[in-house]
């Protein structure tokens, strides 16, 4: 009986040992939000990390647990993480706990995106991995509609609303759909193409009489746009079900539509308005964390991952554009072709007014972002006045930008101390 | 036979009938709201991506398994799975030890702060998890219970308990205790009436309250994504990729998170049965 006992506790807590003992390996632990969707993870493992002399395990993770799990390591002082790949946005709230990477070797690394990486410090806090922008994608079906004397190449958005009016009119259903839903990237719409375009600022003349048309003009797209835009995300979905014929969406987030059915649809440059063609590049960093328990090995995957070979692997993976001086081959994926040739296009293009991501914000990001998701909201939801909607989010953005104490950036001129809200 | 008959002709027969229909309806309804959804589910993963992008949909697609097959060959989806099942098995295991004694204590023994208790039990499921994590997984690392089974587990346990000690709770109440009572003159201890006689005929609820602790835990994201790191479970390592995914794998990877935990529930169907009360067969 006692010896039955007995047996029993070993085996129990031989047991609960064995279940408690995690995985000790040497392989570096590479923690994500990008190459999240399933089909990325998988290449992301087994084409471009495949070539690298060491062993990595890649986590692709959601924000909220990617952040928590970060900042649990950085807090208990010690952690399993070896290397960080995020967006910009998600490195500034780090930036104290991300190691110097001065010491690696940029060589051919775009050097406004290292710029980005300081973070505002002296420190090289993290290196550009990759980079994306938004563009626009339509069906050919959607062609035939284009107004008189429009080059596709070169939008205006006056062209665009005419454009979605031809199509809702003749149609009989709105055939314009816009990433308004909870995960869509609305936001930066607003930033970095109908501010740009339409006031020459992102922050500075946020409540000016120019912003006051822009946001009118929008209303007036709102009014041919799909209804069920509050729920669509990622719009290669809708392309596919043609559900909707034009869209604006991240690069990455069209992919699908161009790779699966490469001949039924194009990519071209988002529109332009009064002061030029805004857009915005969209920059992925990685970074090593203080807490990684092998500082050399992580410091040898990232400079694995600056490869241009490992750049052109990444970008078949992911649509995420190669932040190293690189010649692409021919045989790239339809998505990556048709998007590039749109980017070329739309940076490439006379009235070109690149809008950088926020600058200097710190952990403020969510709130600034809130601001233009907000009057949205208000403006072309709620269908609120216009002038009393900037009035009151020109009061909250100046709050942030003074709380951050961020200088403005591009298209703003450049500010000393915190950027101005007019 | 029917209610209807009962109630003779007439009038009364015409209230009955439209009773029955009343009834009839709502069960067909219910039993759509469940069934629909798992159908579309699964004709979508056994159809190709340009089936489920198109509109409208056939009733009995072409079958293709490619988005299954994606999943057969995504790494690290079967140690994820092992991960789930150990992850669940331990947290059944916990959360019985722990809850059944409560139940217990809570329906045969009157104590201080009694009702409190019963309240208090279901505080756990009032914070979001999202507020306890970081704490927690700060904690986890320093004591070394991070990216482990058990660490895992008692997070898990510590959601399904409520559930536990309430089911429990209500399984032993409804037992008299008269029955306890015979068995103690009769010459047994209490833990041996408790074993010979309460135990028997409290098993099945018991185990049916371990299947919601099993399927409590196979559903948890998110403490699961920031506590696992490299011995992830189904849900953490699937689940989040999935919502940026093309459709077809969405459906595809639903399908592989569902049916796991749907097979489980169809082997043990008789014990949750027997939880609501409806007769064993």
């Amino acid at each position: 009986m006692s010896f039955k006992r007995k047996s029993l506790v070993v085996a129990l807590t031989t047991g609960m040992s064995l279940l408690a003992s995690g995985a000790a390996s040497a392989e570096v632990l590479f923690w994500s939000t990008q190459a999240k969707p399933v089909e990325e993870a998988q290449a992301v493992r087994e084409k471009v990390l495949a070539g690298f002399s060491g062993e990595v395990d890649f986590q692709p993770s959601d924000n909220g647990p990617w952040l928590t799990r970060v900042e649990a390591e950085a807090q208990a002082g010690e952690g399993k993480i070896g290397l960080l790949g995020s967006l910009h946005g998600n490195l500034i709230s780090l930036s104290d706990n991300l190691s110097d990477l001065s010491d690696v070797n940029v060589d051919g690394v775009n050097s406004t995106f290292l710029e980005l990486g300081k973070l505002g410090t002296d420190e090289q806090k993290y290196i550009p991995w990759m980079q994306a922008t938004y563009i626009m994608a339509a069906n050919k079906k959607a062609l035939p509609f284009l107004p008189e004397g429009a080059d596709i190449n070169a939008l205006s958005y006056d062209q665009l609303i005419e454009w979605s009016k031809n199509m809702a009119e003749e149609t009989g259903s709105p055939k314009f759909g816009f990433p308004a839903g909870p995960k869509g990237l609305k936001h930066r719409f607003f930033q970095g193409y109908m501010y740009p375009s339409y006031t020459n600022s992102m922050v500075t003349k946020f409540r000016s009489a120019e912003a006051e048309t822009a946001w009118n003009k929008f209303k007036e797209l709102w009014s041919y746009t799909n209804p069920g835009s509050t729920n669509f995300s990622f719009m290669q979905e809708q392309l596919l079900t043609e559900e909707v014929w034009v869209v604006f969406d991240h690069t990455a987030r069209v992919a699908d539509a161009f790779n699966s059915r490469p001949d039924d649809f194009i990519a071209f440059p988002a529109p332009a308005g009064p002061t030029g063609r805004g857009f915005m590049p969209v920059v992925v960093g990685i970074a090593v964390p203080g807490t990684s328990p092998d500082m050399a090995a992580s410091k040898e995957l990232l400079s694995y991952l600056l490869q241009p070979s490992t750049q052109i692997e990444t970008l078949k993976a992911t649509n995420f554009f190669p932040v190293v001086d690189v010649e692409l081959p021919a045989d790239m994926p339809a998505a990556v072709q048709k998007s590039g040739a749109a980017i070329a296009a739309m940076s490439g293009s006379a009235d070109a007014n690149p809008g950088l991501l926020p600058v200097g914000l710190g952990d403020l990001g969510g709130k600034f972002n809130a601001v233009y998701v907000d009057a949205f909201e208000r403006i072309v939801l709620a269908g609120q006045d216009v002038r009393t909607v900037l009035d009151d989010q020109a009061d909250s953005l100046r709050k942030i930008m003074e709380e951050a104490g961020a200088p403005c950036w591009a298209p703003d001129a450049a500010s000393d101390g915190a950027c101005p809200v007019d | 036979m029917s209610e209807a008959n009962r109630f003779g002709s007439g009038p009364v027969q015409s209230a009955g009938s439209w009773h029955k229909y009343f009834f009839t309806g709502a069960v067909v309804l219910l039993c759509l709201w469940v069934l629909v959804p798992i159908y579309l589910l699964l004709v979508n993963t056994f159809s190709s991506p340009e089936a489920v992008a198109s509109y409208p949909k056939k009733a009995f697609p072409v079958v293709d398994t490619e988005s299954l097959k994606f999943f057969m060959n995504y790494a690290g989806v079967g140690q994820a799975l092992w991960n789930s099942i150990k992850v669940a098995t331990v947290t059944m295991i916990l959360s019985i030890s722990a809850g059944a004694p409560a139940g217990y204590a809570l329906s045969r023994f009157d104590f201080r702060g009694k009702d409190t208790f019963r309240v208090l039990v279901l505080m756990t499921r009032a914070f979001p998890l999202p507020l306890l994590a970081l704490p927690l997984a700060v904690m986890y690392i320093r004591v070394g219970l991070d990216d482990s089974v058990l660490g895992l587990a008692f997070v898990h346990t510590t959601l399904a308990l409520p559930f536990a000690v309430l089911i429990t709770y209500s399984l032993f109440s409804g037992i008299p205790i008269e029955l306890e009572e015979a068995a103690w003159t009769l010459g047994c201890n209490r833990f041996q009436a408790f074993m010979k006689v309460i135990f028997p005929l409290v098993l099945p609820g018991i185990a049916a309250s371990a299947i919601f602790a099993f399927v409590i835990s196979w559903n948890e994201v998110f403490a699961a994504a920031v506590l696992t790191i490299e011995n992830r479970t189904l849900p953490a390592f699937l689940l989040q990729g999935l919502s940026d995914s093309p459709l077809h794998l969405k459906f595809a990877g639903g399908a592989v998170l569902v049916l796991p935990a749907l097979l489980f529930i169809f082997m043990v169907r008789k014990y949750l049965f027997s939880m609501w009360g409806i007769a064993n067969r």
